[in-house]
């Protein structure tokens, strides 16, 4: 069931054109995830669909509602944590808790959404006295009181220590089989590629592209990076080099001492070539690995940017 | 339902947790209370002069004008001596303000009154011969055989049934600027809110926001209340202030008076970006108020060219409201009330509009 609808969006801030074409659809249950370099128009897209700022041009649909006609409808539906969460500073989250819920017709326990986010023991603490991980907990926490159907999460794990992100990711994974449908931003790939459906990249306000995130890194050229290293001197690298030059599968080899770097359209065949070599000449290997596609090549590819975290 | 009391509820506790409100709201006006309660409180006392009389030969006529001397209460006979060189010593050592020099024969008329020459000029210099230039003029009356024609009846009058004590002048005002200043001040946690995006992020729920604003004036309509009762408590029984509150009176003044100092913050608040820019506004049109509205010393003692700016600032009417609603328990019947109550209203009403004109033109809520 498609749960949201995205037509041709349009915002421009005075000369800067912020969003210049953004459609995309979204279904119930995915974890739909929005990458991009800062300035792409991430949060002003998601602004929009959230019915803070309006489009220049451009519908969102949730369904059969629209921000026009059906606002109230449409608020009772979506819980947002948005990038900088205000809260009462003098307020608990448990108190944080009660007041959205009264908000809302239905709600989420408090103590599930407690524990769901880690802050069963700090419910009586001031806001002003949480971290910043338990603040950005909290914030998602208010965003799922209201027992939405779909969930906005702006950099969520943004400023949360390596800990805190894996329990998050855990949090989304179980909104996700509750078959709420989730739409995130990130900064972090690894994040995107773990956690989301399909991925939509967008950069300078357009989106680049959308698809699973396996399907984009296979979209990706066949070549991988193969690395290894050996014991011996550097005489044992130099002439393996040599040997892996003339293989046609592969295309590239940088060689610092005894260390090798190949790219290659087939590993295994390269490998094979290359152990056959080794073991004749009785060259020890010491380290080999051969590095994964990953969602930042991806984004390097698709944006000609490198990702800065 | 359950929304409304969540809210109330909140801010409730925030009120409750922010030290600023107790100090600016309960005890900065109870220790202005206090130090001016203390300074002039007791400045109403009856004028006394101590004097000395002296009287080196007793004699029928100095006799007489001593027993007159005697009964009139400002006068305080300290010293009763026999030769002028002690009472020149006296008044030297600034030990009495004045010295009588009684007659010392039947035959001779002259009293002989002494001061300190730094006192020449001073009101108590003034006082003292003024009453002794009285008592002789009785006597020659009487030693002619005359009586007065003319004479100086004396009567006070006030606006009420009772009388206005200082006490009671500064509680009243006490509290209206007290009252006054919550809503001034308060609207800080407009600005506030706004800035840290707390409106915004409300807007991301399905809140009913003039729930949200009501619930806050309600709460701060209590602690006024507080603040009212706080203040008279103390005024009373600390220092014997007198009240005889018109309950119906006072509760529709109250109301309009809290409302309409709310609207004059809505409208602050509706200008200023930051909150320093708020309190910066606010403290102006405080201290003008504090001031100008007689609060701490009647309108009628200020210059005669700032009585314009006092008959324009709302402070002035709540102030004076109070006072007829508390202290002389004059009611909604009165035609000067609803005089205050609608020069208040039209500054919250006008305060509003413009205020929420303001901020639908800036349409804040989308600035990011």
């Amino acid at each position: 069931m498609r749960v949201l609808e995205v037509n041709h969006l349009k915002k421009s801030f005075g000369a800067v054109q912020a969003v210049k074409d953004v459609s995309f659809q979204v279904e119930q249950g995915e974890v739909f995830t929005i990458i991009g370099p800062n300035g792409a128009g991430k949060t002003t897209t998601l602004e929009m669909i959230e019915g803070l700022v309006p489009p220049d041009q451009g519908d969102i649909k949730f369904g059969e509602l629209n921000w026009k006609k059906n606002g109230d409808a449409i608020k009772k539906k979506i819980g947002v944590q948005p990038q900088l969460s205000a809260m009462f500073d003098l307020l608990t989250p448990s108190e944080h808790l009660q007041l959205f819920a009264s908000f809302y017709d239905k709600n989420r326990p408090e103590e599930e959404i407690l524990k769901t986010v880690n802050l069963t023991e700090h419910k009586d603490k001031q806001v002003r006295n949480l971290s910043g991980g338990q603040r950005q907990r909290l914030a998602i926490g208010l965003a799922m009181i209201g027992d939405p159907e779909i969930i906005f999460l702006d950099e969520p794990t943004t400023g949360l220590d390596p800990q805190a992100r894996r329990n998050l990711w855990d949090i989304i994974l179980r909104l996700k089989r509750l078959d709420k449908t989730i739409i995130l931003t990130t900064h972090y790939m690894d994040e995107a590629e773990q956690l989301s459906d399909r991925v939509c990249i967008i950069d300078q306000g357009e989106i680049v592209t959308i698809d699973q995130p396996d399907a984009l890194i296979k979209r990706l050229t066949v070549e991988r990076e193969v690395r290894l290293s050996f014991l011996e001197h550097e005489e044992a690298a130099i002439n393996s080099e040599k040997v892996l030059t003339e293989l046609s599968v592969v295309s590239r080899i940088d060689r610092d001492s005894t260390q090798l770097k190949i790219w290659t359209e087939d590993p295994e065949y390269t490998l094979l070539e290359l152990f056959n070599y080794t073991k004749q000449q009785n060259y020890q290997v010491d380290q080999i690995s051969i590095r994964e596609m990953s969602l930042e090549d991806v984004f390097i590819e698709f944006t000609g940017k490198e990702w800065r975290d | 339902m359950n929304q409304f009391k969540q809210m109330f509820l909140m801010h409730l506790k925030m009120t409750f947790r922010e030290k600023q409100a107790w100090f600016w709201g309960l005890f900065f006006p109870v220790i202005l209370m206090l130090i001016f309660m203390s300074i002039f409180a007791d400045s109403d006392d009856e004028f006394e002069a101590s004097v000395a009389v002296v009287e080196e030969n007793p004699n029928e006529v100095s006799t007489a004008i001593y027993d007159q001397i005697e009964v009139i209460p400002v006068l305080n006979v300290d010293h009763q001596l026999e030769s002028q060189s002690e009472a020149e010593q006296l008044i030297i050592d600034q030990e009495v303000t004045a010295a009588i020099v009684l007659p010392q024969t039947d035959e001779d008329s002259d009293v002989l009154l002494m001061v300190n020459a730094e006192d020449e000029q001073s009101t108590t210099t003034q006082v003292v011969s003024g009453v002794l230039s009285n008592i002789v003029q009785q006597m020659n009356l009487q030693v002619v055989g005359a009586s007065e024609t003319y004479a100086v009846d004396f009567q006070t009058v006030t606006t009420g049934e009772h009388e206005l004590s200082y006490q009671d002048f500064l509680l009243t005002g006490l509290i209206a600027l007290a009252v006054a200043q919550g809503g001034l001040f308060g609207m800080i946690d407009l600005v506030d809110m706004r800035r840290k995006g707390l409106i915004k992020r409300l807007r991301m729920t399905p809140v009913n926001m003039s729930l949200f604003g009501l619930s806050d004036m309600m709460m701060r309509l209590l602690f006024s209340v507080i603040q009212i009762f706080v203040l008279a408590l103390i005024g009373v029984f600390l220092f014997n202030a007198t009240l005889h509150i018109n309950v119906l009176g006072l509760v529709v003044l109250f109301l309009v008076g809290a409302l309409s100092f709310n609207a004059i913050g809505y409208f602050i608040s509706s200008f200023s970006k930051t909150t320093e820019a708020y309190m910066g506004v606010a403290n102006i049109f405080s201290f003008l108020m504090m001031f100008l509205s007689g609060i701490f010393f009647p309108v009628e003692m200020m210059p005669e060219w700032l009585h314009p700016v006092a008959h324009v600032l709302p402070l002035t009417y709540f102030a004076e409201g109070l006072r007829d609603t508390m202290v002389y328990s004059i009611g909604i019947e009165s035609s000067a009330i609803w005089f205050h109550i609608g020069v208040m209203a039209l500054w919250g009403v006008v305060a509003y509009i413009i205020g929420s004109w303001l901020y639908r033109r800036k349409s804040i809520v989308a600035t990011r």
